[in-house]
């Protein structure tokens, strides 16, 4: 593959009220996330000439069935001549970042914006899209994606000896992120080690605190040339380097619960691409649908060797004043569950450099970040995307 | 038979003959005639030498052992309240495939890893019948 090392840049980041927000469809939570993300990047919206779209699967008052990158399009009064939806699930915000990046790359469009929306909260789309059973499977009571994950880790626990210890220590060091992230859920809701032990079972082995939350709300980004990038309001945060591995099987077929997950070729490709290694990664923004998930994927990056997880996450490694910050809004398991635009758009703000309390560097006890790599990953461990950012 | 209130399987197309042999209390998979790999849930094409030719309806022993597993805690439908605690599995059966199943017939504390199971059918409405599995 062709280098895209430095050659587009993010330079916009949209927010939209999140957490339970009452009377919003999740194509709304789309164009408001968009229109911000546009203007943030200083630009208007007759300068963007793409979209892309991370459909809402759940929305089923959106008459195209899940919400489209032309029905955003249309709502917003755009008229673009790139335009796709990207549909990797956990993994399509890093997918898009390497869409994006070549169509910016080889001139179909000059400006992308990047949306995702949802109202599982209050709107009409939880039912549908994450307490519901599909196929065969709900006949054996078997319903979300916190089962197949849940399955996963139990091999986990067996194959490299896993557990709750460790993921006790992941979850408290994100709400410590949460704590002084005023957009998270989990704001002012400390958390201890004794707490994580006191949450109930859902589906073992997982307990309430190793799950992501559930979040109405949106996100959206703008991707740009680099050229183009220099003359927008931000500094640009360039693209490094990207990566892509599906291993797609099906997590009750699959051979990788403990691994590796997608998350190995992936990640060795973004290096590649980027030209650094591990140890040039200041801090790290994970797909966090569970505490499992954190793990295993650090584990396939390489940061530490089957088994040595709570070793690594053990005293504050990766909370506020550790060495290797990881998931620093609280994640999609503190701050809100925007899939993989949470950890994303993290990245992307971070290495902008103005994000308040919870900025990386002299305010966090951290080091100043350069380099941010990013994680996403869909179905149970059925796609992965690695995105590496540098300011 | 008392009235069945829980979700049934909506099963692909190419699923169904899976659901006809369960109702004949057979748990038979795709055995792809080139390569001899049996697959499982069914397709047309065989995902280990991609041959399109049509597979063999195999019928398998019944036997296997517990992959990974899971216990739900809480009650996603309501149907499933009065069950809790339930296991449902990735069962790995002798001739290779792995399969969702329930496992039934023993605490769901004693489910370990590696567990030999061997399955059983659950006639539960006139349509369908589940293979679940209990210990070997």
């Amino acid at each position: 593959m062709e280098s895209l090392r430095d050659k587009v840049a993010i330079v916009g980041v949209g927010y939209t009220p999140q957490g339970k927000v009452p009377g919003r469809s999740a194509i709304s939570f789309h164009v408001e996330a968009a229109r911000n993300a546009i203007e943030d990047a200083g630009l208007k919206v007759e300068d963007v000439d793409g979209i892309l779209t991370q459909p809402s699967p759940g929305d089923p008052s959106n008459h195209d069935g899940q919400v489209m990158p032309w029905n955003a399009a249309q709502q917003m009064g755009m008229r673009v001549r790139f335009c796709s939806a990207q549909t990797t699930m956990g993994a399509s915000a890093g997918g898009m970042v390497l869409h994006g990046a070549a169509a910016l790359i080889y001139g179909l469009a000059d400006y992308v914006v990047c949306t995702y929306g949802e109202s599982p909260q209050s709107g009409r789309s939880g039912e549908a899209s994450y307490s519901r059973g599909w196929g065969e499977r709900a006949a054996f009571g078997w319903y979300n994606a916190t089962a197949g994950y849940a399955m996963a880790a139990r091999r986990g626990m067996q194959a490299f000896n896993t557990g709750p210890e460790t993921w006790s220590q992941i979850a408290v060091a994100q709400r410590q992120w949460a704590n002084i992230n005023p957009r998270a859920a989990m704001y002012k809701e400390a958390m201890t080690r004794e707490d994580y032990f006191s949450s109930r079972f859902v589906i073992e082995p997982f307990r309430l605190f190793d799950i992501c939350l559930v979040s109405d709300g949106g996100r959206a980004f703008v991707m740009t040339t680099a050229e183009r990038a220099r003359d927008c309001r931000h500094r640009p945060v360039y693209v490094m380097g990207v990566g892509q591995d599906h291993p797609a099987t099906n997590i009750i077929q699959s051979d990788f619960m403990a691994g590796p997950t997608g998350a190995k070729v992936s990640g060795q490709q973004a290096l590649r691409m980027a030209g650094i290694t591990l140890n040039d990664i200041d801090a790290c923004e994970i797909y966090d649908c569970y505490t499992y998930t954190v793990e295993l994927t650090m584990m396939d990056y390489g940061f530490f060797a089957s088994g040595e997880g709570k070793d690594f996450f053990a005293h504050g490694r990766t909370a506020p004043g550790g060495k290797l910050p990881v998931n620093t809004s609280g994640g999609l398991l503190s701050e809100a569950y925007h899939m993989g635009f949470t950890p994303l758009t993290e990245a992307v703000v971070q290495l902008q450099g103005s994000v308040g309390e919870r900025q990386l560097g002299p305010a966090t006890g951290t080091k100043s970040p350069e380099i941010i790599l990013v994680s996403g990953n869909g179905g149970v461990l059925q796609t992965h995307s690695t995105v590496i950012l540098r300011r | 038979m008392s009235e069945y209130n829980k979700p049934l399987p909506i099963p692909t197309v190419e699923q169904e003959p899976f659901w006809r042999y369960c109702k004949n209390h057979e748990l038979r998979m795709q055995k792809c005639p080139e390569c001899g790999y049996i697959r499982h849930p069914a397709g047309i094409i065989c995902p280990h030498c991609h041959s399109l030719a049509e597979a063999e309806w195999v019928k398998l022993s019944g036997q296997g052992k517990i992959f990974s597993f899971v216990i739900f805690r809480r009650a996603y439908d309501k149907a499933f309240a009065g069950d809790i605690p339930y296991a449902v599995a990735s069962i790995e059966m002798e001739e290779g495939p792995r399969m969702m199943s329930n496992i039934v017939g023993c605490e769901v504390e004693n489910i370990t890893i590696g567990m030999p199971v061997k399955v059983i059918f659950e006639d539960v409405t006139e349509e369908f019948t589940l293979p679940r599995f209990k210990p070997a």
